[in-house]
């Protein structure tokens, strides 16, 4: 019995190597081949070439730029949808709950292609195409179920009683909001966030749609490389992409980390105060 | 004065047709609670006690009714403009904030300076035995003192009506105990009207000055704890109550007779012929024989024999009816289980209802 944790953690360790680190070794060793081909295990000459391309090009800075942008004003605009739209589906007696819900959640069921083929005759009308504008709204419909459903959750996890002990206490909406709901979301925001940013970063197709080419994102710049041009340029975007991806969650990770600290400072000094 | 008055308020289910009379979740209560009164609402789970407490509150919609403080007419204000506490079931603090913090809470939505309203919470802290906790977080308290904390925070900012809503019903017995005995001496202190929700009925009994028993919605008996106990004015509020010798009968000329022929005696109270119902308190049996003046005989056999606090609770069959009583040690380790025990009650202490 006593081995078992052990025998689980090993394999757990395994499959870590093979499918998260295993996967990248490839991709790190075609970004700095000169060629790579078939039959070599590996490449027979090295060369920064594609980094130095890469890292060079202004279009990759901006892009970088473009797609963080998008994807922090998405998310932004979730937060702003979910909140409501969860507060009201959790705490009110919605008549026809469901059929909100499969509204909401349908983005994630349906590709995305569909919707955004219409929305693109609708958006061309409207003069948001090309625009960094309509790549947002295109985003939104993506990206929206997974914020919804995390800050859904958090609603549900929340008694109406703490809402109900901060009126007793003379809170008004506005402070109430702020001091009981919104402490207690955090957490489920900053996982919707989270989410919401990797998807907004990962979209191609709508992007490219929507923004015909003129709103350049990374996968935007990445795709034609992928799909026939150069595979050591395209290593290198998708390392440039995947370290991006993962600096936005560390990133988002700290601040709620922050955030968390700067509220318990009081008791840290306190407790300083008296080793 | 600042008395609170709840004027025929009521609160009716919501799905139920309205015209349909047993939709009512809260039948009209009219209540009238004097500044400074330690007021108790006692009943069993689901009789509406809660929904009256929150109709109180304002955090539900009567449906009828209005509430006044003193001449001011406060049904349509929102609770939070109310100037009431009110203290949950559970303590509720907020858990990212410290303990000083979550006390001047109330201060700090009145937009009091931050020294003040610190200051206040310390205080009030003390006041709790609480002292020095102030920097601490919630999760770091045990129930009690969490409890407490709740305690201090609904009265920092000086509330009209205190609300409070079984606060001590998730504590050990010990802890309750001493909370009872801090709020009781902190009610008294800052001389703040407490209305107070329990199904505990020594709780009621040992904090309140009148005690409101409800049952199916509606308001039964108000009184104090000794008026609800020695003239409880239906069945119901007495076997609420603990009363459970209840022995229905007719009275006529002055002479009760029990309908399942235990009891039979004459009656001094000045009473109306009629169907009566005669109520026992088990204080007022005691095991002995013979004759005593003012006293009724009645003889049974001992089905039950409990140990509890220094005496023994005795449930005795006679006839029909089965009595319950409590008899000291002493007494208790002359008889057993099975074995037939003579009972006198005192006919001063018993006490005669009409339903």
């Amino acid at each position: 019995m006593k081995k078992h944790p052990q025998l689980l953690s090993l394999f757990a360790f395994i499959a870590l190597i093979i499918f998260v680190v295993v996967p990248f070794v490839p991709l790190i060793l075609s970004s700095v081949s000169f060629s790579w081909r078939w039959p070599d295990v590996l490449p027979e000459s090295w060369s920064f070439r594609a980094w130095e391309y890469v890292l060079n090009d202004g279009r990759t800075w901006q892009a970088v730029g473009i797609s963080l942008w998008i994807a922090l004003i998405v998310t932004a605009v979730n937060i702003l949808l979910a909140l409501p739209a969860a507060n009201a589906l959790v705490r009110y007696p919605v008549r026809g709950r469901w059929l909100f819900e499969a509204i909401i959640f349908a983005p994630i069921i349906i590709p995305p292609f569909i919707s955004v083929m219409g929305i693109h005759l609708t958006f061309l009308r409207l003069g948001l195409t090309e625009t960094v504008l309509g790549v947002v709204l295109a985003h939104i419909a993506p990206t929206l179920p997974y914020m919804f459903r995390a800050v859904m959750i958090s609603y549900q996890t929340l008694s109406a009683d703490w809402e109900d002990q901060a009126r007793m206490l003379g809170a008004r909406a506005l402070p109430r909001f702020f001091h009981v709901v919104l402490p207690h979301l955090l957490p489920g925001i900053l996982a919707g966030a989270s989410l919401s940013v990797l998807i907004s970063l990962s979209q191609y197709l709508i992007t490219f749609i929507i923004g015909a080419g003129q709103v350049v994102t990374l996968p935007i710049l990445l795709f034609p490389f992928v799909s026939g041009g150069d595979p050591g340029i395209a290593s290198a975007y998708s390392l440039l992409y995947a370290a991006i991806a993962i600096a936005a969650l560390v990133g988002m990770d700290a601040a709620l980390k922050r955030y968390y600290q700067l509220n318990k400072a009081p008791q840290d000094l306190a407790k300083g105060g008296k080793p | 004065m600042s008395d609170l008055r709840i004027i025929d308020i009521e609160k009716r289910y919501q799905a139920v047709q309205p015209k349909n009379d047993a939709s009512f979740m809260l039948r009209p209560v009219r209540l009238s609670i004097r500044e400074g009164e330690f007021f108790s609402l006692l009943g069993p789970s689901g009789c509406g006690k809660t929904t009256l407490l929150k109709l109180v509150a304002g955090l539900l919609q009567a449906d009828g009714g209005e509430i006044w403080v003193g001449g001011e007419n406060l049904t349509n204000v929102p609770p939070e403009s109310r100037r009431f506490a009110m203290v949950f079931q559970q303590s509720l603090l907020f858990p990212h904030k410290t303990i000083e913090d979550n006390v001047a809470f109330g201060l700090k939505m009145q937009k009091v300076g931050k020294k003040q309203r610190l200051k206040a919470a310390r205080d009030m802290l003390e006041q709790v035995g609480l002292a020095g906790f102030g920097n601490r977080f919630p999760d770091e308290l045990s129930g009690g003192q969490q409890q407490r904390v709740a305690l201090a925070r609904a009265l920092v900012a000086n509330p009209r009506v205190l609300l409070m809503d079984e606060p001590f019903s998730a504590l050990d017995p010990g802890l309750r105990k001493e909370m009872r005995e801090l709020l009781s001496r902190i009610q008294k202190d800052f001389r703040v009207t407490v209305l107070f929700v329990t199904h505990d009925r020594d709780e009621a009994f040992a904090l309140s000055d009148r005690i409101a028993v409800m049952g199916d919605g509606q308001l039964r008996q108000v009184g104090s704890a000794r008026d609800l106990y020695e003239r409880p004015e239906t069945t119901a509020v007495a076997s609420f109550l603990g009363l459970r010798n209840i022995l229905s009968g007719v009275l006529k000329n002055s002479r009760f007779a029990s309908s399942d022929g235990t009891i039979e005696t004459d009656v001094t109270k000045q009473l109306t012929d009629g169907a009566y119902f005669m109520v026992i308190r088990p204080e007022a049996i005691k095991a002995a024989e013979g004759n005593q003046l003012g006293h009724v005989s009645v003889s049974g056999i001992v089905q039950e024999l409990k140990y509890g606090r220094g005496m023994y609770s005795l449930k005795v069959n006679a006839g029909n009816q089965l009595l319950e009583c409590v008899v000291t040690t002493t007494q208790a380790e002359k008889t057993a289980v099975g074995e037939p025990i003579n009972l006198l009650v005192d006919m001063e202490e018993v006490w005669f209802l009409k339903e």
